[in-house]
C-alpha cells in the first residue's frame, strides 16, 4: 500500500515536500488502523513526526489531514482508505515538523471560552445535583477530546484563528451554557456577542462533519445563539 | 461598532433577508401575472403611497442586508487594515450611493 506524507523539518528544510512509503501486504493484518501502519513507517524512516499516544481514540493527539479530511489515524480503518493514502498535518495551523502542528493557539481559543464550572453559591455536603434531564442536556457536548479536528476544518478559523474561538471552544462554550449548575451563564453569552468570537461561524458544518467522536459543534453554535436570543428578548 | 455587531447583526441579517425575500418573491409575481405594459403605467404603480412606502422599506432593509454581508466578508477574507478600510469605504459608499439614488427614484415616482 503506498503512502504519500508531508514531510517538513524547519531545521533543515526550506520547503515542504511529499514522501513517497510503501508497506507490503504481508505488513498490512486485518483491522489495521492508520496509526498502526504509521507506526511502521516509522521503522522505515525514524525522522517521521507524528503524535500519538493512547491509540485508542480518546486521547485526541493524533489528528491529521487524511486523503483530504480531518481525522484521527489511530481509529481509521487503513482498509476504508484509498492508496496512495495522502497525509497532511492539520490544514490552517503552523507545522512544527512533518504531521505535528502548533496547538498552541486553539488551547488559547479552548481558555477563552472558560471551559470550568462557575458556581459561587454555598458547597453542599456532597455534590452539586442536577436532574436526569438536565444532565442529559450535556450529551453531545461533553464527549469532546480536543483533538482539533473540526477547528482545523473550518475555513473562519483559518481566516481568523487569533479572533474566532473555533467550533471546539465554542462546543465547551455550549457546555457549560447548558450546564444546569453553572451560574456564570449571562457572563459567557455576554462574552461571545461580538463579532468575532461566535458569529464568524456560516453554519457551513465542516466541523460536524470531520468529528471523529460522531458530535455536532455546528448545532452547539446554534443553541448559543437561540439561548442568546432567547435571553434578549 | 457594537450597532451591528454579535447576535444583532446576526439577528439583522435574518429579519431583513424574510423582508427582502417576501418583497423579490411578490414582486417577481407581479413581474409575471401583470407587468405594466409602459413607463407611464409603471410610474403610476411606483407612485402609489403604499408601493412607495413597500419598495422604500425593500431598499433600506437590503441595504442593512448588503452592509451586513459586505461587513463579513471583509471580516473573514480581508486582513490588512489599509485594505480593509479601502474595500469599507468603496463599498459602504457604493452601497449608500445606490441605495440614495433608489430613494431618489423613488421620490421622483412618488411625485409625478
Amino acid at each position: 500500500m503506498e503512502f504519500s506524507i508531508y514531510r517538513f523539518n524547519p531545521e533543515t528544510d526550506t520547503l515542504p515536500k511529499m514522501q513517497r512509503f510503501t508497506l507490503t501486504d504481508d505488513q498490512i493484518e486485518p483491522g489495521m488502523m492508520l496509526l498502526d501502519a504509521l507506526l511502521l513507517l516509522k521503522e522505515q524512516d525514524d525522522s517521521l513526526g507524528f503524535r500519538r499516544s493512547c491509540q485508542h481514540g480518546v486521547c485526541g493527539s493524533d489528528g491529521m489531514n487524511i486523503n483530504g479530511v480531518n481525522g484521527l489515524a489511530c481509529i481509521t480503518p487503513l482498509a476504508d482508505l484509498e492508496a496512495p493514502v495522502t497525509l497532511r498535518p492539520f490544514p490552517g495551523m503552523p507545522v512544527i515538523r512533518d504531521l505535528i502542528v502548533d496547538m498552541d493557539n486553539f488551547w488559547d481559543q479552548y481558555r477563552r471560552a472558560e471551559p470550568w464550572l462557575v458556581n459561587d453559591s454555598p458547597e453542599p455536603e456532597v455534590e452539586r445535583k442536577q436532574s436526569p434531564q438536565d444532565r442529559d442536556q450535556l450529551d453531545g457536548l461533553y464527549e469532546c477530546i480536543l483533538c482539533g479536528c473540526c477547528s482545523a476544518a473550518c475555513p473562519s478559523y483559518w481566516w481568523n484563528p487569533d479572533k474566532f474561538l473555533g467550533p471546539a471552544a465554542l462546543l465547551q462554550a455550549a457546555r457549560f451554557i447548558q450546564d444546569s449548575r453553572d451560574e456564570a451563564t449571562d457572563h459567557r453569552l455576554a462574552e461571545l456577542d461580538d463579532a468575532w468570537k461566535l458569529y464568524r461561524c456560516h453554519t457551513i458544518m465542516n466541523c460536524t462533519q470531520v468529528c471523529p467522536k460522531g458530535l455536532n459543534p455546528s448545532r452547539a453554535i446554534s443553541d448559543i445563539r437561540r439561548t442568546m436570543l432567547k435571553k434578549s428578548l | 461598532m457594537k450597532l451591528l455587531s454579535g447576535q444583532r447583526a446576526w439577528l439583522l441579517q435574518r429579519i431583513t433577508a424574510v423582508y427582502v425575500g417576501v418583497y423579490v418573491v411578490l414582486a417577481l409575481g407581479f413581474f409575471v401575472l401583470a407587468a405594466p405594459p409602459d413607463h407611464a403605467a409603471w410610474q403610476a404603480v411606483m407612485g402609489h403611497p403604499v408601493v412607495g412606502l413597500v419598495t422604500a422599506v425593500f431598499v433600506l432593509l437590503l441595504w442593512l442586508h448588503a452592509w451586513i454581508g459586505l461587513r463579513d466578508v471583509v471580516m473573514d477574507y480581508v486582513h490588512a487594515p489599509g485594505a480593509r478600510l479601502v474595500v469599507f469605504v468603496l463599498g459602504g459608499g457604493g452601497l449608500l450611493l445606490t441605495g440614495l439614488w433608489a430613494f431618489f427614484i423613488l421620490i421622483r415616482a412618488g411625485l409625478a
